[in-house]
């Protein structure tokens, strides 16, 4: 699948590996490939992001605020927080007592790096084949990082959600594409 | 519909999706939950058996899910 990859797509997959080095974390998620795609310039993705609604230093910081929220929630989307509020349970409530109890961002945790390479967790997986899916669907001959980020949007979870909420919604960025790929 | 209905509504009623997504959601949270709090029994020196046995699962079940810490 990488040989279909074109230059932006592999430095977006690069590039969320070594975050996840980085952070010490032991597997790739979802997140990290759009905290990379945010860091773009000039790639196609870059540009559809920005058509679509992320277009600040200010709104780019906000997506990875709601990252970060996310994160702190241990992974619940927002709609998650909400189902669980229908019955009873204050997410909220229940991250503050287990920070004050194991400190901040215990929740946010994830499993310690170990010896080897970074590997891609499951959605982050899901994410590069439904890249794929969507160039061929699109008729796109290779895979860029735009197709990454429709990919992100496409499925329901934290990525999506936070992008929506910015505006940046599956098919606002899919409208964003055609002029992108005319400049691209 | 007032939000107040709409609230009453999602609440206690019969929606089997919002019933479904909650479960969904509590799995995650739970899930994240024992992660917290095996990585702090462990910390503390707790061994497997301890775990497992607050847990109510055996030893080899809590090992090969949370090993190595």
């Amino acid at each position: 699948m990488f040989e279909r990859f074109t230059g932006s797509a592999r430095e977006v997959v690069r590039g969320a590996a070594a975050r996840a080095e980085r952070g010490g974390e032991s597997h790739v998620a979802a997140e990290h490939l759009l905290r990379q795609l945010l860091d773009g310039s000039g790639t196609p993705g870059a540009v559809a992001l920005a058509a679509a609604g992320v277009d600040s230093e200010e709104r780019r910081a906000g997506v990875v605020r709601g990252l970060d929220e996310a994160r702190r929630r241990g992974g619940l989307t927002k709609s998650e927080t909400e189902a669980l509020a229908g019955i009873g349970i204050d997410v909220a409530a229940v991250v503050d007592r287990v920070e004050s109890a194991h400190g901040p961002g215990a929740l946010a945790r994830r499993r310690a790096w170990r010896r080897g390479r970074t590997r891609f967790d499951a959605d982050a997986k899901a994410v590069l084949e439904r890249s794929l899916r969507i160039a061929l669907g699109r008729g796109d001959k290779a895979i860029g990082d735009q197709h990454i980020l429709l990919a992100l949007a496409a499925a329901p979870g934290i990525p999506a959600e936070v992008l929506a909420d910015h505006g940046a919604t599956y098919a606002a960025i899919e409208a964003a594409l055609p002029a992108v790929q005319r400049a691209g | 519909m007032s939000d107040a209905t709409e609230l009453a509504e999602r609440a206690g009623g019969a929606d089997p999706r919002e019933g479904l997504r909650a479960v969904a959601a509590l799995r995650r949270l739970l899930e994240q939950l024992e992660a917290v709090q095996v990585r702090s029994a462990r910390h503390q020196g707790w061994s497997w058996q301890e775990v497992a046995a607050e847990l109510g699962v055996s030893r080899q079940a809590v090992h090969k899910k949370h090993g190595r810490r």
